[in-house]
């Protein structure tokens, strides 16, 4: 499998096997990963809801991009680094889980749309930003945004279920 | 709270706290939608906070935007109360006997009696008439108080 030296290497640094044997730093971690998590995700939520249209219609969408961006920002961040140094201090846990891979993946899937959007159908924001009823592409990358944060917040708590995965999954990880 | 222990008691003898716990998926189902109501809920509890800070969407007007929150904040709630129920019937000894349980139904319950009352008021008045000082220090409380319940609720299942 790819990334497994990567990890086996990582389990063995001082600073992780600190980290692991530390008794505080694991639900310091978590817990501010879930707080950095609903302020994020919830903020991140808004625009997609705004978006989509079906929400915060009182708000013009260049507004929420503008002015909670930075606040949305300050959370993803938080979210992160915590969430790094939790996969940090256990590498070999994270690394063997398929939700902890599956949720991986929708965090570039979400990157991309984002990334996208912004590079094409945000640019002519002001020209839309204020109808009820938004361009079909804005709402495309809203309902997007929403399935893929929906599921990355899913498979982050199915991590901790890494016995309730697909039987191929099994299979893949045993060989 | 030992008046209380009867009732946790009986709550976790409910036949639906015995089935719930009887099925590997109903625990995971339940939580996972707990979560992504969780980050709806503060969505639109954080976002009409911060306005209340003098940050953010500052140029929508209190009221209208508090509207605008109004049903996710209600519905996310909603979603909350029946996701949580089956959690809490279903493991009602492991959360009568965790202080972490008493602290997140007591921060809860302030940041619900805030919500209803003072934030309330404030959301539907003419902020002309509220002043610089009051509407930051109903922000700054809200959050604080929504803050204390996550991190209680992340902590009964992890100490």
């Amino acid at each position: 499998m790819p990334f497994q030296a990567l990890f086996e290497w990582m389990n063995e640094l001082p600073s992780s096997i600190a980290l692991r044997q530390s008794l505080n730093a694991y639900p310091i971690l978590l817990t501010l990963h879930v707080v950095s998590m609903a302020a994020f995700g919830g903020l991140i939520a808004l625009l997609d809801l705004r978006l989509v249209g079906i929400g915060y219609q009182s708000v013009p969408v260049s507004k929420i991009t503008e002015r909670v961006f930075p606040w949305m920002f300050v959370g993803f961040f938080v979210s992160i680094v915590t969430g790094f140094l939790l996969a940090y201090s256990k590498p070999m846990t994270y690394f063997p889980n398929f939700y902890f891979w599956v949720k991986n993946g929708l965090m570039i899937l979400a990157g991309l749309n984002a990334g996208l959007f912004h590079l094409t159908t945000e640019q002519s924001v002001k020209e839309w930003e204020n109808d009820l009823v938004t361009p079909p592409a804005a709402r495309f990358a809203g309902i997007a945004s929403l399935v893929m944060w929906a599921g990355i917040i899913i498979t982050g708590r199915m991590i901790a279920y890494s016995a309730l995965v697909p039987q191929w999954w099994v299979d893949f990880t045993a060989n | 709270m030992d008046a209380a222990l009867p009732f946790f008691q009986w709550m976790g003898a409910l036949p639906m706290s015995q089935y719930f716990l009887s099925t590997v998926w109903s625990t995971p189902i339940v939580q996972v939608i707990h979560l992504v109501a969780i980050a709806t809920f503060v969505g639109s509890v954080l976002i009409v906070d911060m306005r209340l800070l003098g940050v953010g969407l500052t140029e929508t007007p209190l009221p209208k935007l508090a509207r605008s929150a109004e049903p996710w904040l209600i519905g996310a709630f909603i979603v909350l109360l029946i996701t949580g129920l089956p959690q809490l019937t279903s493991t009602a000894l492991k959360q009568y006997y965790s202080p972490f349980f008493w602290w997140k139904m007591e921060a809860m319950l302030l940041a619900l009696i805030l919500m209803v009352t003072v934030r309330r008021r404030m959301t539907r008045t003419d902020e002309a008439d509220l002043g610089p000082f009051w509407p930051k220090v109903v922000g700054i409380t809200s959050i604080a108080l929504w803050s204390a319940v996550i991190i209680g609720a992340r902590l009964i299942g992890l100490l």
